[in-house]
């Protein structure tokens, strides 16, 4: 790889690196199915966090397909391509008695930290 | 940016280190210091939250672009030429009279860096990653901001590398601004969530 | 893994403290660790899964005790002798020789 210059600084910074890849990889779910969020303990790298996991939400959104972190931080490549969907959890679902009045969390998850519920 | 006490007390321990790892990866061609010099110069002086004023700004006084944001963040961003690292896939979320967002990164400190440039401590901080997801209205109580229970508060949790901005609401008594005006008056916590954005003081 | 990093609904962390006029960078050696990231991820030494992953890494204690870019700076550290771009000799060596030059 060549050496970052001064002159390489401005394209970097405005171009960026997306993890979005450009693959036809079909949807698991769609919007408004109801989800689990498995119960995976890995101790490698995840984007699951604990407090979502066994978790039930509904799908609000598709992102499309980007690599999968827990993959790609082992190869240290881009791998694994997958989609990634705005998921909704109500307060209640993640917090019980304990949650605060008329409120909700989106998290983005990959399809491989989801089952139908 | 000027550190006078840098010449003065002797470096600490973590500048040492920092220094040490800059050498040697100069001396090993894998480092141009230049490089890094421009890009704290490009993050000190082209990149921040006034960017993203902008987007608001625009937002609340072109529908048709605010349509687009909505739709596609990512696309009606670069549209005023504010995309790149760690905005490259963005997602705007809109307050109303019926719901107020919020962003957080429990896991790390994502943070739509092309227009609110980097994230402010507090935002990285383990209070604020921490109780976010679990106690959003306290946290927003912090703030200074009060909001009734039925407005629905919705907490946007950045854990893939899907970036939010918020797109607060526009203040009554502005109708006469400019946009230009108006975006002086968005803040950067006022993007992210933590804040509402005032009407100027007649 | 289920490491400190990951603290979505963890309690009694204290106020979140905020800082007025908060500059981008509060030391210069901030600057630096910042700009690093952008040439060792232009040198191809990690993604920023792996970057990511090697802040997991770390001790909790040392993880809840250190600032923002000190977690970047364990990151090269660590990858950077993992991958075996520099030995944790070379590093050593360079910082004791830098202290006896009195610094920067």
């Amino acid at each position: 790889m060549p050496t970052l210059t001064p002159e390489m600084v401005p394209g970097l910074v405005a171009g960026g690196a997306s993890c979005r890849m450009d693959v036809d990889v079909a949807p698991k779910f769609k919007v408004g199915d109801t989800v689990k969020a498995r119960d995976i303990n890995p101790v490698s790298h995840t984007r699951l966090p604990r407090y979502i996991r066994g978790r039930t939400g509904r799908i609000a959104r598709d992102h499309g397909v980007f690599a999968f972190p827990d993959t790609s931080a082992a190869s240290g490549t881009h791998c694994d391509p997958q989609h990634v969907y705005s998921v909704r959890f109500e307060g209640s679902e993640l917090w019980g008695n304990h949650a605060n009045a008329n409120a909700c969390v989106y998290i983005d998850l990959f399809d491989d930290y989801l089952d139908s519920a | 940016m000027a550190h006078d006490h840098a010449h003065n007390a002797p470096p600490s321990e973590t500048a040492m280190r920092v220094k040490a790892l800059e050498t040697l990866l100069t001396e090993k061609g894998l480092l141009d210091p230049a490089a890094i010099d421009a890009l704290v110069e490009t993050y000190e002086t082209k990149i921040g939250p006034r960017n993203g004023a902008k987007v608001v700004a625009r937002a609340w006084t072109d529908p048709d672009y605010k349509q687009r944001l909505l739709e596609d963040g990512s696309a009606a961003i670069a549209e005023l030429g504010f995309s790149g690292v760690q905005g490259e896939d963005m997602v705007v979320v809109e307050n109303t009279d019926d719901v107020h967002n919020l962003v957080t990164c429990t896991l790390c400190s994502c943070y739509p860096w092309p227009t609110l440039g980097l994230p402010p401590i507090w935002f990285k901080s383990a209070p604020y990653r921490a109780r976010s997801v679990i106690d959003p209205r306290g946290v927003l109580e912090e703030f200074g901001v009060e909001l009734s229970d039925d407005i629905e508060v919705r907490v946007w949790d950045s854990s893939a590398e899907l970036r939010y901005l918020v797109l607060p609401q526009r203040p009554a008594g502005t109708e006469g601004l400019s946009e230009d005006e108006l975006a002086a008056l968005v803040t950067r916590d006022s993007m992210i969530g933590t804040a509402l954005v005032e009407a100027p003081a007649s | 893994m289920n490491g400190i990093h990951d603290m979505g609904g963890m309690q009694c962390m204290g106020p979140i403290v905020r800082e007025e006029n908060e500059p981008q960078f509060h030391e210069e050696w901030e600057g630096r660790v910042f700009g690093m990231f952008f040439t060792n991820f232009a040198e191809g030494h990690f993604n920023v899964d792996m970057f990511r992953h090697a802040i997991e890494r770390m001790g909790p204690a040392e993880y809840l005790e250190t600032s923002y870019y000190e977690h970047w700076l364990h990151v090269y550290e660590t990858v950077l002798v993992e991958r075996g771009i520099l030995t944790q000799a070379e590093i050593d060596d360079k910082i004791e020789s830098l202290r006896e030059e009195g610094g920067s």
